[in-house]
């Protein structure tokens, strides 16, 4: 089995290549305390690798959406994302909402600060992470569908009510 | 009338709001420490044993790891109440007791390395029931807990620290009862809070004897001075409190993994940081206590109950640590609810194999309730008493007394709910729906609903000590020196509201310092709901006293009495005369103005928090829907309406009225694994089902502070789960005792499931 | 997670050489889902080897009709599923279920094979390495079921035999409905294998080599009416805890064609024969639901907590017969500022 594996060893491409909120980001591969191990999922790269703690994990296992980021548009769970397979991929955290020019938050986070549409907080970056990639999908949503966007988005203080108002009142046509 | 205030009583933003929203708050897995380990909890696999021999050799071997610490080489350090909770012990108490203890360069290896330990266990007899475990021959978890009974009441009480509520002559109550009820309801699910950051602990260890923790909790002064104590009084520690990703009470229990980081660090030199998992946090940390209880109820026909007697039973699993606490609080709170001059109520405190029960909100008053409130229902129904007439007439009364928690008697001087208590039933349409008890207040087909209602109170709003200091600043700003961390209730921002109010500031010119247990002073932490009063009431005195030495510092400059000074944006007047002015820097810049607040503990005030609920039965299938909830409460004095909001919302969450309905731990009571510890199987409400909910808050000044508020926050989840049980009872048209109401359990009370089955029995 | 050697597949020969070197030691990862779990909970004896990325393998991610055949691609991710127009108007049950799987994150990226293909959720055979674990049992060739004798709430009432896990992918039930068949690729070529056969009693019937590549069903006539049922606790994140698929075809006021199958309560999915033939040559009516529910459910035989599940059965199937919709629309909640604040 070793020399199986051996020779499987040369199938792994030693670099990975993906962008971080606009920026290219160039990973090595390996086992080292600066490299990206096979094994690492995009949240642990995101928090530990590339210092982007603003996406937090809650139950590490895909249940709860606290670690939510945008691949390519999508809301994707960055606890269930091997970096290694995130080659090419168009990754967006909370750190990347505001206006990188002017610091300007995001209409959504500021529509969040205006709602108080938090509590302890801990779950609100997967929770605008989601909310985000609805309105860009969908910039003037029904309250149903801001429920069904959010639906994987866990959060137990219930900041719920007020999360739906504030997605609500920065979707197109909102109050 | 309300008073008008310029930010009290206004929705303010959250001081760390723009934080939160661009994921910049430092949790404690944010912070950032250079050479830091990682640490890792070797678990039983057994409920009960005896570790015969661990072998920690080859874990050793593996690169990267740096400690590995067993019962062997931990100090005898214990914890919990009585203390008798070693750090790591030889024997484990259950499925997930802490073995060893490993500090490496990486979390994976740390990991690794627990699979490389060898242990060898001589496995002992389990128990996982609260009457199975006193019989006789039961297996003992603690030689010092005889009988598996946790010798009852906390120190931190007092001496005479409530635990059991005896008072009158209950034979002659139970005589003057036009019916008695009786009966034994238990609420022991097991529910599990689980705030979404998970339980964890960063420690620097500086010899001979000085830790510097960085924790995650709503009180963390307080744990300075528990690590304190389990460290056999010989060590320093320091606590930095950092944001607190939820704890709804839990985090509070947070004494072990401190002390695991603590002796890992002790070992290696290095900063160790140990954060649990998800399901260590659900299978390893705290439970809502068991409670079951045998109780008997007198009661006449106008709702008078005239005695009260019974056993209440908690379980505390393994251990307990603040569990007497609980009971005492509970004891307390069921007075405030059961107005009754006969009482013989008894309790125990009951040591089982499984995860520990422990602080969560609703604090013992939640458990005792859900298992009280349906004897008390099945009276009410002999007598066709409406609940709401009930809860109006019994709940704690101006005048009325109580004893509390340390076994005084208090008498209340709040006010009396009963308003509230009508506004919530006028919202909720209580009237038109309640048809009488077992009646549903309508039917569709197979849908039947059901209305219901839940109460709940706590004197605990003034409970424990306060300190504050308010520094001025010649440049027009003021910093409370408060030892608060945010874990989601704003309090941190509505201190320094508070702060601004009395000094008329902005709130942009005040600050609260990080709560560094260095720096502050002593501060017991936002627990319960007394953090509006309590906490509150230093913060106030401190800014009272900030702003008097001001005024007196200033007024010679101003050749007035300071009485007949203001201060208004940083700047001094003359009341009267308002050119006559100066800047709060004519103190100098060489000077600063230190106040300081203290709050000594007051029983006298309670909050209450009335729920009714309204349930959708689809009697075909089980399926239990919540459609409508409105809560009812008075503050006194709204401080931040979207912060009260969201505590009110609160009720849904934390294991609160879900508790009755989807929310539980699942306990295998033969093996003693807890087989939902993730987040798929542990149930928790999602944005698709969200009931509305109303909120009634109404404002009557209360004899507390200049502000005239009381907190209210922790009891949103308690009156809900009775409520949900009461509903359900009524649009099914029979009794249905057990939380939560699963379909199994709807389908079986109306008799809808086929005796026929396989062999095997779950408990 | 503890290390694996990653392998990027680029094609499906690629995948099955690399299944095939690792004999049984290598795990796909197509959405990833369920193998994270499995990775990061370790409640298998054995860890595997290697990770087998099949991400970017071309070709398997399409939805499209060929020669009558509705042929989807091993990877089409169930948001595409959920909301292809073509699923939605001819294969709606499969559009349902699709949509009925987790969360929108997790149906971003799950795939359809994926979802077939997953591990069961049974809370023994998951217990987590971490907290005690793991355990065994005999779906990992160690012991009994211990959800005879446990909690077995979430278990099979139908066709348990060594192990009582069900089932737990949604779509295998629409699939399943339609007679949906599996192109398995391997070392040994390919093969076909019904939906409806593709669950053992301890797993599935892929070879150690092989892959689903496709999902192929037959063309269904424009006039059926098709349903997707499913009973959770709460609305998202859950597996079922029974759900129901149906597929009716009335003509001039009788059944001409029914078809049932039922999920979550057997080790694979069931389809109810004695009911749909029952109901063949019928009207639907409260009866004739009634009846089929009985039927369908006629064999089943209960563990200690889990007869309701047949009377949810029975329930899910009678009201998709009678063509109750699934649940009530959500509710809209208050939208004005609470609390509402009543000063004295």
């Amino acid at each position: 089995m070793a020399t199986a594996i051996k020779k499987k060893k040369s199938l792994v491409k030693n670099l990975v290549r993906f962008s971080v909120n606009g920026t290219a980001v160039e990973l090595e591969i390996g086992t080292l305390p600066h490299q990206v191990e096979t094994a690492h999922t995009l949240a642990h790269t995101l928090r530990e690798t590339l210092g982007l703690v603003g996406t937090k994990v809650t139950c590490d296992n895909g249940a709860c959406g606290s670690c939510t980021v945008l691949m390519d548009g999508k809301a994707v769970l960055s606890c269930m994302t091997l970096t290694v397979e995130c080659q090419g991929r168009s990754i967006t955290t909370i750190e990347g909402l505001a206006d990188p020019e002017t610091g300007r938050l995001d209409p959504l986070q500021q529509s969040f600060i205006d709602h108080t549409a938090f509590q302890c907080g801990f779950c609100t970056p997967g929770m605008i992470m989601s909310a985000k990639a609805l309105l860009a999908d969908n910039p003037s949503p029904t309250e149903a569908d801001v429920k069904e966007a959010l639906s994987g988005n866990f959060c137990r203080c219930i900041s719920h009510y007020q999360v739906l108002r504030a997605v609500m009142a920065t979707a197109q046509g909102g109050e | 009338m309300a008073e008008v205030y310029r930010f009290i009583g206004k929705p303010t933003r959250r001081k760390d709001a723009v934080e939160v929203v661009t994921g910049t708050t430092q949790y404690l897995d944010d912070i950032r420490f250079p050479d830091l380990l990682h640490g890792k909890v070797l678990r039983s696999p057994h409920p009960h044993a005896i570790i015969k021999k661990i072998d920690k050799s080859r874990a050793e071997q593996l690169p990267g790891v740096k400690a590995i610490l067993t019962w062997q080489d931990v100090p005898d350090w214990k914890g919990g109440t009585p203390r008798v909770v070693r750090i790591l012990d030889r024997k484990v108490r259950y499925v997930g007791d802490a073995v060893a203890l490993v500090a490496a360069t990486s979390a994976q290896i740390a990991k690794e390395a627990l699979g490389l330990i060898d242990v060898e266990y001589e496995l002992l007899p389990a128990v996982f029931d609260v009457e199975e475990v006193m019989k006789p021959g039961a297996p003992q978890l603690y030689d010092e807990l005889p009988g598996n009974i946790v010798t009852p009441g906390t120190p931190a009480f007092g001496h005479s620290c409530l635990t059991e509520v005896v008072m009158g002559d209950v034979e002659q109550g139970f005589r003057e009862a036009e019916v008695i009820s009786e009966g034994t309801f238990g609420y022991e699910n097991i529910p599990n809070p689980i705030p979404p950051e998970p339980p964890g602990a960063v420690a620097i260890w500086e010899e001979p004897n000085r830790v510097t923790l960085w924790v995650s909790n709503q009180a963390s002064y307080l744990d300075k001075i528990l690590l304190f104590h389990v460290f056999g009084k010989k060590v320093e520690v320091r606590t930095h409190g950092a944001a607190c990703g939820g704890s709804f009470g839990t985090k509070l229990m947070s004494w072990q993994v401190q002390t695991y980081a603590t002796l890992l660090s002790r070992a290696t030199g290095r900063p160790v940081k140990i954060i649990f998992s998800k399901e260590e946090h659900i299978a390893a940390f705290v439970l809502r206590p068991g409670s079951r209880m045998q109780a008997r109820v007198g009661m006449k026909k106008d709702g008078t109950v005239t005695a009260v007697s019974g056993t209440w039973l908690v379980d505390t699993g393994y251990y307990s640590a603040t569990t007497q606490a609980q009971v005492a609080v509970g004891c307390g709170e069921i007075q405030l609810m059961t107005r009754c001059a006969n009482w013989d109520l008894k309790t125990a405190i009951i040591c089982t194999n499984r995860n520990a029960s422990g602080s969560v909100r609703g604090f013992g008053g939640q458990e005792l309730k859900c298992s009280f409130i349906p004897v008390l229902c099945l009276a009410m129904e002999k007598l066709d008493i409406d609940p709401v007439d009930f809860i109006k007439k019994n709940y704690v009364k101006p005048g009325d007394g109580y004893f509390w928690r340390d076994g005084l008697w208090y008498t209340y001087r709040g006010i009396d709910y009963s308003d509230a208590m009508d506004q919530g039933a006028m919202r909720f349409g209580w009237r038109e729906k309640w048809q009488g008890w077992l009646k549903p207040s309508s039917v569709d087909g197979s849908k039947r609903r059901g209305v219901g209602v839940g109460v709940h109170g706590n004197a605990d709003i003034g409970e424990d000590s306060s300190e504050a200091w308010v520094r001025l600043n010649p440049d027009g700003s003021a910093l409370l020196y408060s030892c608060i961390t945010e874990h989601g209730t704003g309090q941190r921002s509505n201190y320094v509201k508070m702060v601004a109010e009395v000094l008329q500031l902005p709130m942009e010119r005040v600050t609260v310092t990080p709560a560094d247990s260095l720096i502050n002073p002593f501060e017991y932490g936002p627990f319960g709901s007394r953090g509006t009063y309590a906490i509150g009431s230093a913060a106030i005195a401190a800014a009272e006293d900030a702003r008097r030495q001001l005024l007196e510092l200033v007024a010679p400059r101003l050749d007035a009495k300071p009485e007949e000074l203001e201060t208004v944006d940083g700047v001094v007047f003359v009341r009267d005369s308002p050119e006559r002015k100066i800047k709060w820097g004519a103190i100098g810049y060489d000077r600063t103005v230190m106040g300081y607040g203290r709050f000594d503990p007051d029983f006298t005030l309670a909050n209450c928090m009335i729920t009714f609920v309204e349930v959708e039965v689809d009697t075909e299938t089980g399926k239990v829907d919540l459609l409508q909830v409105v809560n009812t409460t008075d503050v006194g004095q709204i401080i931040d309406p979207p912060g009260l909001e969201g505590q009110l919302n609160g009720c849904l969450g934390s294991s609160g009225i879900d508790s009755a309905l989807f929310e539980e731990t699942i306990l295998d009571h033969s093996s003693g694994h807890i087989l939902n510890a993730n987040m798929i199987d542990y149930k928790w409400r999602t944005f698709s089902e969200l009931p509305p909910i109303d909120n009634i808050v109404l404002e009557t000044p209360v004899a507390s502070h200049r502000f005239k508020a009381i907190g209210v926050g922790e009891v949103a989840t308690s009156p809900g789960p009775m409520a949900v049980l009461m509903a359900v009872s009524n649009a099914l048209g029979v009794w249905l005792h057990e939380y939560p109401v699963t379909p199994e359990r709807v389908l079986k009370a109306l008799g809808k499931l086929p005796a026929m089955t396989r062999t095997g029995g779950a408990q | 997670m503890k290390p694996f050697i990653h392998i990027n597949a680029l094609t499906v020969a690629e995948a099955v050489a690399a299944l095939a070197a690792y004999d049984g030691r290598a795990r796909l990862n197509a959405g990833g889902t369920d193998l994270m779990g499995l990775l990061k909970d370790e409640f298998l004896p054995e860890y595997p080897q290697a990770v087998i990325n099949i991400k970017n393998v071309a070709g398997l991610d399409y939805i499209r009709e060929e020669q009558g055949m509705l042929q989807i691609g091993a990877l089409t991710r169930l948001s595409d599923i959920a909301s292809s127009p073509l699923l939605r108007e001819r294969y709606g049950a499969l559009a349902e279920a699709a949509q009925a799987v987790a969360s929108p994150q997790i149906r971003n990226v799950a795939t359809l094979a994926g979802n077939l293909c997953q591990d069961v959720r049974c809370c023994y055979y998951r217990y987590p390495r971490h907290i005690g674990g793991p355990i065994s049992c005999a779906r990992k060739g160690n012991g009994p079921c211990l959800a005879v004798k446990g909690d077995n709430r979430n278990h099979a009432i139908l066709e348990g035999r060594k192990c009582f896990a069900v089932c737990p992918s949604d779509t295998a039930v629409a699939l399943a409905l339609f007679d949906g068949q599996l192109l398995v690729a391997g070392s040994a070529g390919e093969r076909r294998i019904a939906v409806r056969d593709f669950y053992t009693p301890l797993g599935n019937q892929l070879g150690k080599d092989e892959l689903v590549r496709e999902i192929e069903l037959p063309a269904i006539t424009a006039s059926t009416r098709q349903t997707f049922h499913k009973f959770t606790l709460r609305k998202p994140i859950d597996f079922a805890v029974v759900s129901v698929a149906t597929l009716i075809t009335v003509v001039d006021g009788v059944c001409s064609d029914a078809r049932i199958a039922l999920g979550a309560v057997a080790p694979g999915v069931v389809r109810a024969a004695a009911a749909e033939e029952f109901l063949r040559g019928r009207t639907i009516d409260p009866a004739s639901a009634a009846r089929a529910g009985e039927l369908a459910l006629a064999g089943a035989r209960p563990l200690s907590k889990n007869a309701y599940k047949i009377e949810i059965a029975k329930t899910l199937l009678k009201r998709a017969l009678l063509g109750h919709p699934p649940a009530k629309p959500s509710q809209g909640i208050v939208h004005d500022k609470c609390p509402h604040v009543k000063t004295k």
